[in-house]
């Protein structure tokens, strides 16, 4: 079946299709075509190539069974190690049947695991090695400890250049009948910052309005799908409006699902582009990092940005 | 205002739901034991054993009553020994019924005795020996090894599980006799609930049909508010003085909710400099909240209420007059109701991240941008999308 998700649709199904990493391909192929690989550890910023690669060595390895053979995880989502190493003890409890006498789990964003975590899946990957593969992936390797790091073949993955995502969105351009001008993958390319799966994403979204692809459209599909601005909120707040601003601010907490720390920490950014005295700007800086450490220890967030954003009442009057 | 399960026991067999193969045997053994002579050595004891809560007690009953026995019941409780069992039972069994022709001797929960009682299941194998009326023993569970013998002087009829239809069907009468109204969705969910067990889904339904009506939910928070609406009334217009440290008290309300109607009303009173001082006491109130919950130090409950009252008193420079309108919070019921949105949003996510090999919190990250590419409905197919899902996405 053909997926309507162009992610899906355009992912590289071959080594060679694979754009940007160059050697590496060429060295995680040869190690495929002996159906036998050791422990991998890809590391590299998102959208590089690293998921692609891991499922084209076990439709290589498998073929039509690289289903039953292939155990994809997100250590940022499971609920802890100990859930980890529940599913790779379920799936590892049967043997791979067929020419390769191992299955492969493929465990993404590794470094979200703590190192105490990583110990936990060290001790995990020993005791399943005759049966299992582990493909580790991870922004970067030195958030891996070293045990595993040392168990491990390491690729790293660059990130994507520009005539690199170039030669995607050509491609899917030219398959989906669209019209893309130079300038305009010069903006997609720039929004992509170098992620191929966001630049085939906002070309999606924006052929999804029109095929002749502008700069223009693109550059707003791009502003509007980023998440709502918290600087509305302390404009209301500075100019005196305070019962408006909180309420942007529920807005935006709500609609977006922003965490109170995500809120503080760009509350925390934008300070220094407020038109106020130096002095009050280190005076908010203060106040600030004194609510982040209230929400910390574990106060109700909502209640402790008002009382936050009172303060830029205060300082909206030169206080 | 006795028990429902007490008060709709069923009488007679027709009120005896689910069980028509047990009540089949019950009467055959019955019949076999006082006419019938079809066999020549007769059982005279019969186990009805199940499950909790499917009739078994309620089936002997209902039996005595068809055919106007008397009922001699004996459970657990009255088994202390093979001493009283005996000065009970005895004379029981011996003496005929002064009014009526004749006895059912009930025994209940069997196997309630085997396991707490020393001495009573000999003697009461020595009962089904000599009696000359018919036992009915119940029991949970028959298969424990010391009931081995009892089993085997006994007949044995095992009761069903009720299906949960049934169940609901038997709750719609009750409902209907009582005049009362409870909401379908709940009764299915009691019923299913239950597993099988009737007289926990009887008991559940009598609990639910007791949840405040909306005539008294209204009645109550109506009086609340009169209170609340004082109360801000004195800490944000009057001056601190040591009373105020009382206004919470007398307002029937936890410190908690408290909590959110400052939260609620304190911009409408104050401004400026008053307005930071007034949340900065909140948000300490709130640290002592926090602090209590962490640690459960419960005196930090007193910081919490000076500053929650005379802590935002204290925030203004003088005392205010005039008619303000205070508003209910409503940030909580807003957050509820976004949580149902986001409980969307986050199934859809999941589908996708699945689908598209990422992480689910990637994939949350970038829903604004997702969100438009899956609006495609062949997209909706591939995902397998439900209405709800969808739905939320046109939105």
């Amino acid at each position: 079946m053909i997926s309507g998700i162009w992610t899906e649709k355009y992912r590289p199904s071959k080594f060679y299709e694979v754009v940007g990493q160059g050697d590496i391909i060429k060295r995680v192929e040869s190690l495929t075509n002996s159906f036998n690989i050791p422990h991998l550890l890809f590391a590299g910023p998102a959208g590089t190539g690293k998921s692609t690669l891991a499922l084209i060595i076990v439709k290589e390895l498998f073929k039509e069974n690289w289903k039953d053979n292939y155990l994809e995880l997100n250590a940022s989502d499971e609920r802890g190690i100990n859930v980890v190493r529940e599913k790779v003890k379920n799936f590892a409890r049967t043997k791979s049947l067929g020419k390769v006498n191992f299955k492969v789990i493929f465990l993404d964003e590794a470094d979200a695991l703590t190192p105490e975590a990583q110990q936990a899946l060290r001790r995990t990957m020993e005791n399943y090695s005759a049966t299992c593969r582990f493909i580790l992936s991870c922004n970067y390797s030195s958030k891996i400890i070293d045990p595993i790091q040392s168990r491990c073949a390491i690729f790293r993955f660059k990130l994507l250049e520009k005539k690199d995502i170039e030669k995607v969105i050509k491609r899917i351009s030219e398959n989906e009948n669209l019209n893309i001008k130079p300038e305009a993958i010069e903006i997609l390319y720039e929004g992509s910052e170098g992620d191929c799966r966001r630049a085939i994403n906002i070309l999606q979204s924006t052929a999804a309005i029109s095929p002749e692809i502008t700069t223009e459209l693109i550059s707003t599909i791009i502003s509007n799908t980023k998440p709502k601005d918290i600087k509305v909120v302390l404009d209301y707040a500075l100019s005196g409006d305070f019962q408006k601003s909180r309420e942007k601010l529920l807005d935006i907490m709500l609609k977006e699902s922003i965490s109170g720390q995500d809120v503080i920490k760009s509350i925390q950014k934008e300070i220094w582009n407020l038109p106020v005295e130096p002095e009050i700007k280190v005076k908010l800086t203060e106040k600030t990092g004194e609510i982040e450490f209230r929400i910390v220890e574990g106060s109700d967030p909502f209640i402790q940005l008002q009382s936050l954003l009172a303060s830029f009442v205060l300082a909206g009057l030169g206080k | 205002m006795s028990p429902w399960i007490e008060k709709y026991r069923p009488e007679k067999f027709e009120g005896i739901k689910g069980q028509d193969e047990a009540i089949k045997k019950i009467k055959e053994f019955i019949d076999n034991f006082y006419l019938g002579k079809l066999t020549k050595n007769p059982k005279k004891a019969l186990i009805l054993h199940g499950a909790p809560g499917i009739g078994k007690t309620s089936l002997a009953y209902a039996l005595a009553n068809e055919k106007n026995f008397e009922i001699f019941e004996l459970n657990a409780s009255d088994l202390r020994n093979r001493d009283k069992l005996q000065s009970i039972l005895k004379p029981a069994i011996e003496q005929k019924s002064l009014v009526k022709k004749n006895k059912i001797i009930l025994i209940d929960e069997v196997d309630g005795i085997s396991t707490t009682e020393r001495g009573g299941l000999p003697e009461l194998i020595e009962l089904i020996e000599s009696t000359r009326y018919p036992l009915i023993i119940t029991a949970n569970d028959i298969w424990e090894k010391n009931l081995a013998l009892i089993r085997k002087k006994s007949e044995l009829v095992k009761l069903k599980e009720i299906d949960y239809k049934t169940i609901k069907e038997i709750m719609i009468d009750i409902l209907r006799k009582e005049n009362l109204f409870v909401d379908n969705n709940i009764l299915t969910k009691i019923a299913i609930n239950s597993k099988g067990d009737l007289r926990a889904a009887i008991n559940d339904l009598q609990a639910a049909s007791k949840i405040r009506e909306i005539e008294t939910i209204t009645f109550d928070e109506r009086n609340k508010e009169v209170d609340i609406f004082s109360a801000l009334k004195e800490i944000f217009q009057g001056k601190p003085v040591n009373k105020t440290l009382e206004t919470f008290d007398s307002v029937k309300m936890d410190l908690d909710q408290a909590i959110l109607w400052v939260e609620e009303n304190i911009p409408v009173e104050y401004k400026g400099e008053e307005l930071a001082k007034a949340y900065e006491a909140l948000s300490k109130v709130d640290v002592f909240r926090g602090r209590i919950y962490k640690q459960q130090y419960w005196r930090f409950m007193v910081y919490e209420n000076i500053l929650l009252s005379y802590g935002v008193s204290a925030a203004k420079k003088d005392i205010k007059t005039g008619f303000k309108i205070y508003k209910k919070p409503s940030r909580i019921l807003k957050m509820w109701m976004n949580n149902q949105r986001i409980a969307k949003k986050k199934s859809i996510a999941q589908k996708y991240a699945q689908y598209v090999h990422v992480g689910e919190k990637r994939a949350l990250r970038e829903f604004p941008m997702i969100k438009t590419i899956l609006k495609n409905p062949e997209v909706h197919k591939e995902l397998k999308l439900t209405e709800d899902e969808i739905e939320y996405l046109k939105s």
